[in-house]
């Protein structure tokens, strides 16, 4: 498998939209958890319940603030898996050698390591924000660090399994962004009223639920069950990695 | 079969309600040259396709080196199905780089491939400046990465230029000299005719004939024959004994014999004995396009 990531590092290592993608995830969460932080930090209203970025809180905040950014190591992953469409180099990989298990394997292995490297990045914005208010590091509530990875893992999934559905690049973008931002949520609160709350367990919303909104305490209404979404969750990532392995195991590429 | 590198059993395609083939069975011996000949729209490709696993077969099986197909076999052949298939944005030597890590080749023979195929100098431009040509020879540069035993090639010589056309079979001739079997589809006849020991005849996904080229492809031989008085010679020509079949072209007689059993001094003689002095005798082996059109008009 290693031998197979490098080979993918040869695949990105020269690719420009790559490194602006990276670049542009690194401003844009940074940029979130900023802004966020000067409003916070600037009125009155985090006196209430405590500063949102203080420890223990921040790890909630970052990666709740964090959480709106996934879509760009979602769109890198269509990227990644149009290209190979696009340029008719799945075939070429597997006449050249490899079996069709291993390469969609070491794509499912990318979305590892992109879930790994923006939780990496979740991190650092925890210690920044969390140390420059001044409150004393604490692991306490550092499960929502594993939240947002498994929220990371979600979200670059959805997209991977709707690049191979689709193949191309623009449309599974279009799909994705709408998916993610709109159709997921209208599918929420429609199965939400009408369907027992059950709306908190689709695809990406059983992910965003295991963070809830850190600002004004627990005022919401409803909150799903943590061990349900959770489970939720796994159930789905299984799913898609069945679903994509019988795919391109099967299909003509 | 000991002998065969591919053997190909019964294997039927379809895309919906099209068949794109029919119980399709050959071997390919070892070191052969071995031609698939068809028109567009054959199954060709698909029939590549299918042996490279990048398609699947409806039904019907294929075995490589007397064993059933995994990916390490095609880790020891080199491939170009339809049009090369590279990283745009990357250069020709890092597009290799990753077909030569796939197939487990060391770095160090990208180098040597590129200067076979004459790309050695534009080995750091990327792959999306180059032009047809290059691309293609880029992709039979990828073909040789690690010496393979086995090349597969679709249509080679598309898109070069006459002089790249002759650089390509030279090259083939080359390797089949070298002892490598050689897979290549092909719709034109006198490149199959040049290059191919061997022989599959597609079309529309079913397989005509399959042999040795001199089989399928030449297998009468045509005597012409004119002289001044066609009516005589016609009655002359009928006594010649062995021939199977007589038609007149125009001024000219055309006497069909089985393969290597004209005799032209004897025809000759025949006639002369008749006072027919020919203008014209030649012996030919019945024309490849003849019997292509022959084969698929069946």
């Amino acid at each position: 498998m290693l031998k197979n990531l490098y080979i993918e590092w040869l695949k990105i290592r020269r690719y420009r939209t790559f490194w602006v993608f990276s670049i542009l995830f690194l401003v844009t969460i940074l940029g979130i958890n900023y802004i966020s932080y000067e409003i916070k930090e600037s009125t009155s209203a985090s006196s209430v319940f405590g500063s949102p970025f203080r420890f223990p809180h921040v790890w909630q905040t970052i990666t709740w603030l964090s959480s709106y950014s996934l879509f760009i190591p979602g769109i890198l992953m269509i990227t990644f898996f149009t290209n190979e469409y696009t340029y008719r180099t799945h075939r070429q990989n597997i006449i050249d050698g490899w079996s069709r298990a291993e390469f969609i394997h070491v794509k499912l292995a990318m979305i590892g390591i992109i879930a790994v490297l923006t939780t990496f990045i979740a991190f650092l914005n925890v210690l920044l924000f969390g140390l420059s208010t001044a409150s004393s590091f604490s692991l306490d509530k550092i499960e929502y660090l594993f939240y947002f990875f498994i929220q990371a893992l979600s979200y670059t999934s959805v997209a991977f399994i709707i690049a191979l559905l689709v193949k191309r690049s623009g449309l599974a973008v279009v799909l994705y962004l709408s998916y993610a931002f709109i159709i997921d949520n209208v599918f929420k609160l429609l199965l939400n009223k009408y369907f027992w709350q059950t709306g908190n367990y689709l695809p990406l919303e059983t992910t965003d639920v295991l963070i809830p909104l850190p600002f004004f305490g627990n005022v919401l209404p409803y909150q799903a069950n943590h061990t349900t979404a959770l489970i939720m969750a796994f159930i789905y990532l299984v799913a898609y990695y069945l679903f994509a392995n019988w795919k391109f195991k099967t299909a003509d590429l | 079969m000991q002998n065969s590198v591919l053997q190909i059993d019964k294997i039927d395609k379809h895309y919906g309600t099209l068949q794109a083939l029919r119980q399709v069975s050959f071997n390919v011996p070892k070191g052969s040259v071995f031609g698939i000949l068809g028109p567009n729209g054959s199954g060709k490709t698909t029939l590549l396709g299918i042996i490279m696993d990048v398609l699947k077969a409806s039904s019907g099986s294929y075995q490589w080196f007397g064993e059933p197909p995994t990916s390490n076999q095609r880790k020891r052949m080199g491939s170009l199905l339809e049009t090369p298939n590279f990283y745009h944005y990357l250069s020709a030597i890092d597009n290799l780089k990753i077909s030569a890590a796939i197939k487990g080749v060391e770095d160090s023979h990208i180098h040597s491939v590129l200067e076979k195929v004459n790309l050695g100098e534009r080995k750091y431009s990327k792959f999306k400046t180059f032009s047809l040509g290059m691309k293609q020879r880029l992709a039979i540069a990828a073909c040789l990465l690690g010496n393979p035993e086995v090349l597969v090639f679709d249509e080679p010589t598309n898109g070069l230029d006459p002089v790249g056309i002759a650089e390509i079979r030279n090259l083939i001739q080359q390797l089949a000299s070298d002892g490598k079997t050689i897979i290549m589809a092909s719709h034109l006849l006198d490149e199959v005719e040049k290059v191919c020991t061997h022989v599959a005849i597609l079309q529309k996904g079913k397989l005509l004939a399959n042999g040795h080229v001199q089989d399928i492809l030449s297998n009468d031989d045509i005597v012409e024959l004119s002289c001044n008085n066609i009516e005589l010679l016609q009655k002359v020509a009928l006594q010649i004994t062995g021939h199977t079949k007589l038609e007149q072209k125009e001024n000219t007689i055309l006497l069909f014999f089985p393969s290597g059993s004209a005799n032209l001094e004897s025809i000759n003689q025949t006639c002369f004995q008749h006072h027919i002095t020919l203008t014209h005798l030649v012996l030919k082996k019945r024309s490849l396009e003849s019997k292509f059109f022959e084969l698929t008009n069946a």
